[in-house]
């Protein structure tokens, strides 16, 4: 599903956040992205979401090279993934509902459908009540829930989450954690970036570990590489 | 349409298959972020009417201008229709002979009144309005030519096809010679002309004004929504999802900054209604104010909203398009 082939990214100053960095992830896998911060987890996953091109090499999507996708066309890439923020980027001026439909909006999507779909996303991540809420009137880790509920509520059949559970406490990561288990036992293939080991540690999943920008061997199942 | 995988079938194109309801749902949309950014405007009041109050004088100026010159015009256009034109008739003329003059004239496309004075009517007029009275009648014979007077048709009335038309009547066998009073009408052409040419070149500074305050206004709530457009531009917006509600609120600007403008002018000519008048009457003439006509104001807005679109158009093209998300 997603095939990375030998990308390097040094960026304009001579930087170099990723070297040479070589996995596939198979659809419907779940795997994490973990490293130090600079590791080169963000550019990574930037280079997934097209807001940054590789320097060398190609990055593939369902078989399609990102290399070969015009600016214009990135718009249309980025609704094939659902894309989950540490900081959850929700519109501070829009309620939970407008938040939630914004990628089906953008879809041109019929009205009644749309809060159908809302309706269910939200019902998902166990939000129903708050729909008419405004984001800063939320705890953290229902922000983060509104985002993930945003991030699935055209079905991707991608989901990239960053530090998803970054500022939240284990006990509410792990609820989340379980969400994205549950998305991807219904099919997405899922990638999450995190550091936090300890949650990682307690689940069988495939992990990608990123050091200086160069990929080490997961640990756990070799195959991955 | 999915551009990674081809089988996936997104929900706009799910729905509704037909070409005719895609096309009735974007018109929908478009319409809807128009109330939205109305809404929008709505929640900024202070800052919106600032601008459209700056819009709607940089208006008023140019559409002031307007009404002066066409105000002018119509006064002027009185002076031009009495351009009339004095054919002296050669003495030791029959009275045949004037009479086929005379219907010869009247024949002229160019003459829309032919008026014969004799020497013995001008004589008798000439009596009562000189006040010299009975002591022209000491005199042995009538000094005073014939006179034929001619009133052009409207478009040989202005100066230039006036004075082509006094060479041709000149040309005439029985005319000794033609009088025009034509030097204060060039004049006064002239003057008209400057002040028309000198409105079109105010109006073009104040509507490139207009064009410049919208873009930068525009400019500054794409810079305020800087973030939204990241998110939006993350979660699959393309750059013209982007861009409707920020053309939108362009026109809004011009419509209402148009209207503001018809307001002031409305007000400005009510105001000057009543000194204008007592002026006329000082001159016995019954000229009348002529405000902005319906055509005149459906034409103001239609510019107000261009200039609004275009203005919106240009900070939209140039803003939208770097705003990229550089973060997750």
């Amino acid at each position: 599903m997603i095939n990375f082939q030998q990308v390097s990214k040094t960026y304009p100053g001579g930087h170099t956040a990723l070297e040479k960095v070589n996995f596939h992830l198979k659809a419907g896998e779940l795997a994490f992205l973990t490293g130090h911060s600079g590791a080169g987890k963000s550019t990574l996953l930037k280079l997934i979401s097209v807001m940054e091109r590789p320097s060398a090499g190609n990055v593939m999507i369902n078989g399609v090279d990102l290399n070969s996708i015009s600016k214009s066309q990135v718009p249309f890439v980025r609704r094939d993934i659902g894309m989950i923020f540490q900081s959850h980027r929700l519109l501070a001026r829009h309620n939970v509902f407008d938040n939630v439909a914004l990628p089906l909006v953008i879809e041109g999507m019929h009205r009644k459908n749309i809060s159908k779909r809302v309706h269910a996303a939200l019902d998902k991540v166990g939000l129903l009540s708050k729909v008419k809420c405004y984001p800063e009137t939320l705890s953290g880790g229902e922000q983060q829930r509104v985002g993930i509920a945003r991030a699935i509520v055209n079905s991707p059949p991608i989901l990239l989450a960053d530090e998803p559970t970054g500022n939240l406490d284990p006990e509410l990561s792990w609820e989340i954690l379980k969400l994205f288990e549950d998305f991807n036992r219904h099919g997405t293939t899922v990638l999450i970036a995190t550091h936090d080991l300890g949650l990682i540690a307690r689940m069988k999943y495939h992990n990608l570990t990123l050091n200086k920008g160069k990929l080490l061997l997961d640990p756990l199942k070799a195959d991955v590489l | 349409m999915s551009l990674l995988f081809k089988s996936r079938v997104t929900q706009a194109t799910n729905t509704d298959t037909s070409l005719v309801m895609t096309w009735y749902f974007v018109v929908l949309n478009i319409m809807r972020q128009g109330v939205h950014s109305l809404n929008e405007m709505w929640r900024t009041t202070t800052a919106s009417m600032m601008t459209i109050a700056v819009l709607g004088v940089s208006l008023t100026l140019p559409t002031t201008l307007y009404l002066v010159v066409k105000n002018v015009q119509q006064v002027s256009s009185g002076f031009e229709n009495a351009s009339e034109i004095s054919l002296f008739v050669r003495q030791g003329l029959s009275d045949k002979e004037t009479k086929s003059l005379v219907k010869r004239l009247n024949l002229y496309p160019e003459i829309s009144d032919v008026t014969y004075i004799s020497n013995e009517v001008a004589l008798e007029e000439f009596k009562q309005v000189s006040g010299f009275g009975q002591a022209l009648d000491y005199l042995d014979s009538n000094p005073l030519p014939s006179v034929i007077s001619i009133t052009p048709t409207q478009r040989h009335s202005k100066p230039v096809a006036a004075r082509k038309l006094l060479a041709k009547l000149e040309d005439e066998r029985e005319i000794d010679f033609g009088k025009l009073d034509i030097e204060w009408l060039e004049r006064l052409n002239a003057l008209l002309s400057l002040l028309r040419e000198s409105v079109i070149t105010i109006a073009f500074l104040l509507l490139t004004s207009v064009i410049l305050i919208i873009g930068n206004t525009i400019r500054l709530s794409i810079m305020d929504k800087k973030e939204e457009i990241q998110v939006m531009k993350l979660v699959g917006a393309t750059n013209q999802f982007i861009q409707t509600p920020f053309l939108w609120t362009g026109i809004w600007y011009g419509v209402i900054g148009g209207f503001f403008a018809y307001i002031c002018i409305e007000l400005m000519m009510w105001w000057l209604g009543s000194a204008v008048s007592e002026v006329a009457g000082v001159y016995q003439s019954e000229f009348l104010l002529q405000g902005l006509s319906f055509f005149e104001f459906t034409n103001l807005i239609t510019l107000a909203v261009l200039l609004g679109l275009f203005g919106s158009y240009l900070s939209v093209k140039r803003y939208i398009k770097t705003i990229e998300p550089d973060k997750i």
